[in-house]
């Protein structure tokens, strides 16, 4: 009996074999048949794009892909300079209202259509009005028309003049007319784009989600076609996996790593390791609730944040017993830097380095807290309000897929402990952890982090007193100063009264101590040298898969 | 009698899958957390563009008369069209075929478990059957040779085995086999290879899953060797054995006619439990080995509030549960038919 169903199972087994090979050998077969050795650069990375529609996707691995596969009408050098892409040359009216762009001639879309202003101009209208792609309307908040009088010209008008056109731009592909234009309403949203025909330097060839994307160069590409021929994003589940296929050669690149990695693979035959400040800008912080009563949302705030934190000094303290260096070198392995605000050094030129940061003082957060009134007043390590009630022992949160915040979380208690501070540790599910964060105000402390677009507009609207009630306030900030010179940062068109207002906001939320900003983390990538050269380490931020590489490789000699 | 027994059965069977429809639908629903912003902490997401997400996937709708919302809890107006109800929609689609689209990716459900549960039965299934076979090679081997070296080093060999941790094992066998024996690292294919023939594509196929099938058995191979080598022990104390090693016949002989076939009831129920279990893959491993199939696909949909994927594989799971379990019956009736006189 046994013997039969282990037939049938067999056979069951053979069958399904059998039934995927068919699929899939043909395809294995043409690609035989059109190349003989062609470049082929294989790239491991932890991750796969959520969807290949650029109007849904939210994974960076989906951005990577749209980078490469689409072109935009500004391209973001690793400098964080913009450089124009799709057009040669923009008017601006002088009100800055009315963006006029040259389109350049000759550009194609993988399956040969021409692109022209028409394809843009649909582009740009879709994201603007299709109300389920969730991000990109906010990217065309401020345009009012978006039209394209002839083949060559778009001409975009704006409801208010912006100093930061390029950003809003970038995300904003351009998608093929012919191809979206025949989808109405809700197949938009729901349309998987798994032919992704676009007119970047590379066009997709096979996709298989959760498994790998294979991109083939276009080699005559208007601006500029990658020497390679060939790009795979192989999908790695695991990290450890991941190093280990870019030792044993497996992959020639990889787009991320687990820090403790890191040491080993620096001395690793053939395979060198760089970091730096991420493409993508990001921040870890250390949210301190400070809602003052009077700005506790009236429908959602709880606000029940201990009192101590709406002090200054309170907060001047917990920062100097906050030991940066420390926590970088134990979670980070030491690939960060020591944070300021919540701009972030990938930030570029908007970022202020002339802050000097806190010390890692205990004696002299010990004394801010004395001169303050907050004693200990009962011996038993905790120091008390300065009206003798209300010891200063703080809830801390962080969310529970986060793998650096437990270790954090230590590390700060350990220290927060010396200057008679308690904090209670716990991590939260991170929709428990959003329900109790903001708009409720429902905690004291939270350790998390933001992702950034290149411009620092958003990053300082999470710090306005206009935020509190909607959700993005974590902290509950107020300052009628910073929302002023928010305001006049965001009209302001000559780019550097802009950096500079920039800068002196973050000085006033730095010297408010609004947050403590641990470390911005850095990106670890690594390659093979005996593969491929060219790669570029040393432009600034680290992203070798962004165009600015994949273009300029070559095989090695 | 046996008609009314099988009936009985495929009927209760019927009954369980019906109720893990309904559990499916409560279970998620229960849990924290809103789908419209799992896994997207992106505060630029307006509320106008929840909203757009929840009347999309039909999350604006109650969940049932009488409850608005489950996780939170809150009541209802109880008087409103069924049909105008998240349940009654998920039934209705359910009927008609339909698992949704997953809310992450966008796409439909089906396709997406279609394409994994090849994946996950292709290896899971590879390493069952290897595990099934030496474990029940060694139990048997173990307990004719009960007491001595052979059966003491195949019973710490096969605990030894069955405790080690899956993610430890996979990835000490992932880094010696990649190493020393070039295998790849993961995946199922190598990406944009170019096969000759179908034997390369084979070849290829083999080698990636060599690793993960090797992995699964190793852990695998220690339940099945002890489950046997205890139930063969129980039988071959019985007297009957000795009436047959008396009467001369070869330790093969009694083996075959005598012992196994009254020792493989418990292996038949763990066999077929196991074989159910199979679509559900084996998050682990193909999380080490980055196989692309059903387990790894379900982690990532509790981690995303995709309601739609998570009720698709429960399903699927659970309809090759119950099916691996209705089958393990009806063998167990035929195997020893003393189950069906007295049910």
């Amino acid at each position: 009996m046994l013997k039969r169903i282990l037939c049938l199972t067999l056979f069951a087994l053979l069958s399904a074999a059998c039934a995927a090979a068919p699929a899939q050998a043909p395809q294995a077969d043409t690609n035989a048949a059109t190349d003989a050795g062609p470049a082929v650069v294989r790239i491991g990375w932890a991750g796969s794009p959520d969807t290949l529609n650029p109007g849904t996707a939210v994974l960076s691995e989906a951005y990577t892909l749209f980078e490469l596969v689409y072109d935009s009408m500004y391209q973001l050098q690793l400098d964080g300079s913009y450089t124009l892409e799709l057009a040669d040359s923009v008017d601006v009216s002088d009100d800055g209202l009315v963006y006029t762009y040259h389109i350049r001639d000759g550009v194609m879309f993988h399956d040969g259509e021409p692109l022209t202003a028409q394809d843009i101009a649909f582009s740009y209208n879709l994201y603007k009005n299709q109300e389920g792609f969730p991000f990109l309307p906010v990217y065309t908040e401020f345009f009012d028309t978006i039209e394209a009088p002839d083949d060559s010209t778009v001409v975009i008008t704006l409801t208010d003049a912006i100093p930061n056109i390029e950003s809003q731009l970038i995300f904003l592909y351009v998608l093929p007319e012919h191809i979206w234009g025949s989808l109405e309403g809700q197949a938009n949203v729901e349309f998987e784009n798994t032919e992704m025909i676009g007119s970047g330097p590379f066009k997709l060839l096979e996709y298989k989600q959760n498994e790998f994307a294979r991109l083939g160069a276009v080699k005559d590409h208007f601006l500029q076609g990658p020497k390679v021929d060939e790009v795979i994003f192989q999908t790695f589940e695991n990290q450890d996996a991941l190093v280990q296929a870019l030792r044993t050669g497996q992959v020639d690149m990889i787009t991320e790593m687990p820090n403790t990695a890191a040491p080993s693979l620096k001395n690793a035959e053939n395979i060198q390791l760089v970091s730096g400040p991420p493409a993508a800008p990001s921040v870890t912080d250390i949210i301190l609730d400070q809602v003052k009563p009077e700005n506790c949302p009236p429908d959602d705030g709880k606000c029940t944040g201990h009192p101590a934190l709406l002090d200054r000094n309170v907060r001047l303290a917990l920062a100097h017993a906050t030991d940066k260096q420390n926590i970088i070198d134990v979670v980070l392995l030491g690939l960060g830097s020591p944070g300021l605000t919540l701009i972030p050094d990938s930030l570029g030129v908007f970022y202020n380095s002339d802050l000097a940061d806190y010390a890692f003082d205990i004696d002299m957060a010990n004394q801010i807290l004395d001169d303050a009134g907050y004693a200990d007043t009962d011996g038993d390590g905790v120091r008390e309000m300065p009206d003798g009630t209300n010891p200063l022992i703080f809830r801390m949160n962080w969310p529970s897929d986060s793998t650096n915040a437990p270790r954090m979380a230590e590390l700060l208690a350990a220290t927060w402990a010396q200057i008679g501070v308690k904090a209670e540790l716990q991590a939260l599910d991170p929709d428990a952890l959003t329900s109790i964060c903001c708009p409720a105000f429902d905690f004291d402390v939270i350790l998390w982090g933001w992702g950034s677009d290149p411009d620092p507009n958003f990053l300082l609207s999470v710090m306005l007193t206009d935020e509190i009630p909607t959700g993005n306030s974590e902290t509950g900030y107020g300052n009628p100063d910073y929302d002023a010179l928010y305001k006049q940062q965001a009209v302001e068109l000559d780019k550097d009264k802009r950096i500079e207002m920039v800068h002196e906001m973050q000085k006033i939320v730095f010297d408010d101590v609004v947050y403590i900003i641990p470390f911005y983390a850095q990106s670890v990538q690594a390659f093979r040298t005996d593969r491929f050269t060219g790669w570029q380490t040393d432009k600034g931020k680290i992203a070798l898969e962004d165009p600015s590489s994949l273009l300029v490789i070559e095989p090695a000699k | 009698m046996l008609n009314f027994f099988a009936l009985k059965k495929i009927g209760w069977a019927i009954f369980t899958v019906l109720f893990v429809i309904v559990l499916n639908f409560f279970l998620f629903r229960i849990l924290p957390g809103d789908p419209a912003r799992a896994g997207i902490r992106d505060p630029r997401l307006t509320q106008e563009a929840q909203q757009q997400i929840r009347e999309r996937f039909g999350l604006d709708k109650p969940v049932i008369n009488c409850f608005e919302s489950l996780n939170p809890p809150r009541l209802g107006s109880c008087a409103i069209n069924p049909l105008q109800t998240q349940f009654f929609v998920y039934i209705k689609n359910l009927l008609s075929g339909e698992l949704g689209i997953s809310y992450h990716t966008n796409r439909p459900v089906f396709d997406m478990l279609r394409e994994r549960l090849w994946n996950t039965v292709l290896l899971i299934g590879a390493g069952q059957i290897l595990s099934i076979i030496v474990g029940m090679a060694l139990g048997i081997v173990a307990a004719w040779r009960a007491r001595t070296a052979i059966d003491y080093s195949a019973l710490i060999g096969s605990l030894t085995a069955w405790s080690l941790p899956t993610f430890w094992l996979g990835i000490i066998l992932l880094f010696w086999g990649s190493h020393n024996l070039s295998l790849p690292v993961g995946g199922k294919l190598t990406p944009g290879a170019s096969f000759p023939n179908s034997w390369g594509y084979v070849h290829d196929a083999l080698l990636h899953m060599l690793l993960p099938t090797l992995t699964y058995t190793i852990i695998f191979v220690g339940e099945y060797m002890l489950i046997m080598r205890s139930t063969l022990l129980d039988v071959l104390s019985e007297d009957y054995i000795l009436t047959a090693k008396a009467k001369g016949l070869k330790t093969f002989q009694i083996l075959k006619d005598h012992a196994l076939q009254n020792a493989m009831l418990p292996m038949v129920t763990i066999i077929a439990l196991n074989l159910g279990f199979t679509v559900a893959g084996a998050i682990q491993i193909e999380t080490v080995f980055s196989w692309p199939g059903l387990g790894g696909a379900i982690f990532e949909a509790v981690g995303r509030r995709d309601y739609p994927m998570l009720q698709g594989a429960f399903l699927l799971i659970a309809v090759a549960v119950v099916f691996a379990n209705l089958l393990a019956e009806l063998l167990y009736s035929y195997l020893d038919p003393r189950i069906r006189t007295e049910t």
